[in-house]
């Protein structure tokens, strides 16, 4: 059997705090600010080797940190938000950036919208992130609540 | 519900001698044509000419992907029974062959009629389709990356853009990358082994960018470069429609030739049918070159650099002025240093900007460990800093210079002709390199302080015409990264193969495998020096007892003077069995275009009892 098992083991611990985390039983949406290299198991793996291991991602089945995203046509900005939580908080202080376009694609937010985006999480950067220890699912609740308040912005939320 | 699906099955049975026939016909007309010859059809199986004149073997390495059971070595009868299963009853769903085979129907109906298929319903393919879009193709090179003996080449793969991607929404492309299923207990020599041998399955891999842009610029820390192609419409769904066809499906591994780079060009020639790619790597596929191959067929429009975590952060921080470089370290031990009066009073822009490095620079080194509580709250009070400085923050500059990218760089193979003194011999040398660049060669395109040599052969041929081998590098790596206040990088050499060496008066052909480690340092700009603590084992005929171990160490100088680089280098090494050596040595490169340089040489060596003295003049020929 090819061998995930580091990987498996760190995301079993990041999600211990979610007894149901949403996106299937093994995501891992507890991924904390501050992290550091998250699924460090799997990314040395891949460094090592520069291959994949175990069942070659297709597509369709990609999901983040485990997390099931099948179905969506879009990404996901909460499994982006997820996967990328340290740059996107460096890109909200900052105001911009990559991952804050990403997670504003993600989210469907078009492109004369992406603006008001950026300027709504960079002024709303202590209310995103309260603390060092808020986690993903915590920041996601927190943006998907500015942005259904605000006139521009509420169309992508559901 | 019985009653439907009875009147269904007979009216299938009554269509099916009808979709047979029409399979008859398509065949009748394609052996008209011969089809199973044409190119395409060729491409699409991944057939290979074998040595024999009209004999073919496939690449791919696995029974799923043909319909036939000779189809692996068949093509005519791979053709035959693909245009009987398409015409397969459409109950199939998924399993049927035109949902499988979406590029072979789709060619297959442009060269013939195929009236009346059955329609499956192709629910997988669509779903994927769905996802898997594309305006543009991109051609992706994550640099070169030493520590680990499977990236030491750089690695190329393809990303797929929908829509217009800038700025962060090709993130979300997806990125299509042939690389081998290994064994997570396989280790990276072990790997390279096994990878020279054909000893992994490869398959092609569809995931999002980001993953990738985590893996490379984050994890490994390594530039990637993008070029993208002018692959059309058309084209593009070829190549989507293509690597449908591949998932899942099992190719024979091989690190040199048959690797991630290869089957890259492989998916390029089936999206641009006519284009030959892959006919100038027979035996090596090194990703730049592949890369140059795709550039020489016209298919490249542009480049753009997308810089390492670290890159990154070393900009920022030679963006600072000087006085301020240490406040970097401090702030992130101590972020209240920010009340301090000389860090309250400075200009908003450098404050800005001291901030930005400084949460980068704390960043960067957690990110070898796992997360700490009170390095977490120190980067939260730089990062809520930093929020509240932004508006001065300058905007970003542009990262990387156009004219160094790695394209740009020398040929990865080496030609070399040579003269030679050593003492009281005069000799010529013949040389052929097969890969890659060694510390002292034109630098552009490459990363500072690499030396990557694999396959290096060298022969002597002295006054009478004898011929006789005078060095074999199998393989001769050295990563020097420069340490400083910031940065705290190893160093280290490894190098094993056939050298000549002085031992009780008279010289001995021996093999050797050398290890080093240490440090270098930048003592001012476009200079390197270094020292490593080495280890070597060398079996060598002119000791009592041939295989001996060895300690000692080795520094160098490396200076870089425009078109002239220089490389002093000293060592010294003791054997088990009290044998010393002493060693000196110069090296001086005289870059005369990308493609050609001259190469002066000066070798010292105390053997004990005698010293000798060995100047050399060498011509070299990248290709």
């Amino acid at each position: 059997m090819k061998k995930l098992m580091t990987g498996a083991v760190l995301l079993a611990v990041s999600s211990v705090a979610f007894a149901e985390a949403p996106g299937g039983p093994n995501c891992g949406w507890g991924n904390m600010l501050m992290k550091g290299k998250s699924g460090m198991g799997p990314h040395f793996l891949a460094s090592t080797t520069n291959g994949t291991s175990g069942n070659a991602t297709f597509g369709m089945t990609s999901g983040t940190n485990g997390c099931s995203v099948n179905g969506t046509l879009t990404y996901g900005g909460k499994a982006m938000v997820n996967a990328m939580l340290d740059e996107f908080s460096t890109d909200v202080a900052v105001g911009h950036g990559n991952a804050l376009t990403a997670v504003a694609v993600a989210y469907g937010v078009a492109e004369e919208d992406r603006e008001a985006f950026a300027a709504l999480t960079h002024q709303n950067f202590a209310v995103l992130f309260p603390n060092e220890s808020v986690t993903a699912d915590e920041v996601v609740a927190q943006l998907e609540t500015l942005m259904k308040a605000d006139m521009q912005l509420s169309q992508y939320v559901i | 519900m019985r009653a439907p699906v009875a009147v269904l099955m007979s009216l299938l049975i009554l269509l099916m001698p009808a979709a047979a026939r029409s399979a008859d016909d398509a065949w009748t007309q394609a052996q008209a044509k011969s089809l199973w010859q044409h190119d395409v059809w060729l491409k699409l199986g991944h057939y290979k000419a074998g040595a024999w004149p009209g004999t073919w073997a496939s690449d791919a390495d696995d029974a799923r992907f043909f319909l036939d059971e000779r189809g692996h070595e068949d093509p005519r009868a791979e053709l035959e029974a693909t245009l009987a299963a398409f015409a397969a009853p459409a109950e199939l769903g998924d399993a049927h062959a035109q949902c499988r085979f979406v590029a072979r129907l789709h060619w297959l109906r442009t060269e013939l009629e195929l009236p009346e298929l059955p329609q499956p319903d192709c629910a997988e393919y669509r779903e994927f389709r769905a996802l898997v879009q594309a305006t543009r193709v991109v051609l992706v090179f994550p640099s070169y990356y030493l520590n680990s003996p499977s990236s030491m080449f750089g690695h190329t793969l393809l990303r797929l853009d929908r829509g217009a991607a800038d700025g962060g929404s090709e993130y979300l492309s997806f990125a299509v990358n042939f690389g081998a299923l290994v064994d997570a207990d396989d280790n990276g020599l072990f790997y390279a082994f096994k990878g020279l041998a054909g000893g992994y399955s490869g398959q092609f891999e569809v995931d999002h960018y980001y993953k990738k842009i985590q893996e490379y610029n984050r994890s490994e820390n390594r530039d990637i470069w993008e070029y993208p192609l002018n692959l059309n419409e058309e084209e593009t769904e070829r190549l989507i429609r293509h690597l449908w066809e591949l998932r899942q499906i099992n190719f024979a591994y091989y690190f040199f030739d048959e690797n991630c780079s290869y089957r890259v060009l492989e998916l390029l020639e089936v999206a641009r049918p006519g284009v030959d790619l892959t006919s100038g790597f027979p035996l090596t596929a090194i990703p730049i070159d592949t890369v140059r191959a795709v550039q020489g067929a016209g298919m490249v429009d542009d480049k753009s650099f997308r810089p390492a975590q670290g890159t990154v952060l070393k900009q920022r921080i030679d963006a600072l002025p000087e006085n301020l470089r240490a406040a970097v370290v401090e702030l992130g031990e101590a972020p209240q240093r920010l009340d301090d009066a000389d860090l309250q009073t400075m200009p908003a822009t450098d404050r800005a900007r001291l901030i930005e490095a400084a949460y980068r620079y704390l960043r960067y080194s957690q990110d070898k460990t796992t997360r700490d509580p009170d390095i977490a709250r120190r980067s939260y009070q730089l990062l809520q800093a930093l929020q509240q400085q932004a508006a001065a923050l300058p905007p970003d500059t542009a990262l990387a210079d156009p004219g160094t990218s790695p394209d740009l760089s020398h040929g990865s193979r080496r030609l070399a002709i040579g003269a030679w003194s050593e003492e009281n011999q005069e000799y010529l040398s013949l040389g052929l390199r097969m890969s890659l660049h060694s510390l002292e060669e034109n630098r552009n395109g490459f990363p500072m302080g690499a030396q990557i040599n694999l396959g290096n052969f060298d022969l002597r041929i002295d006054e009478d015409g004898d011929v006789d081998l005078n060095r074999l590098d199998i393989v001769d790596i050295v990563s020097l990264s420069p340490r400083d206040r910031f940065f705290k990088p190893l160093s280290w050499a490894v190098t094993t193969g056939i050298e000549r060496q002085w031992t009780a008066g008279s010289e001995h052909r021996v093999a050797h495998v050398n290890g080093g480690a240490g440090v270098s340092r930048t003592p001012w700009s476009g200079s390197l020096a270094y020292a490593l603590a080495t280890a070597r084992l060398e079996y060598n005929h002119g000791f009592a007892d041939p295989l001996q171990p060895a300690a000692g160490l080795r520094a160098g100088w490396l200076q870089d003077l425009g078109p002239v680089t220089m490389h002093w280098g000293l060592g010294a090494e003791r054997f088990a069995n009290g044998h010393t050596r002493l060693r000196a040595e110069l090296r001086h490169n005289l870059r005369l275009s990308r493609q050609q340089a001259l190469h002066l040489e000066v070798l010292w060596r105390d053997q004990q009892p005698e010293d000798t003295l060995a100047i050399g003049v060498r011509y070299q020929h990248y290709y």
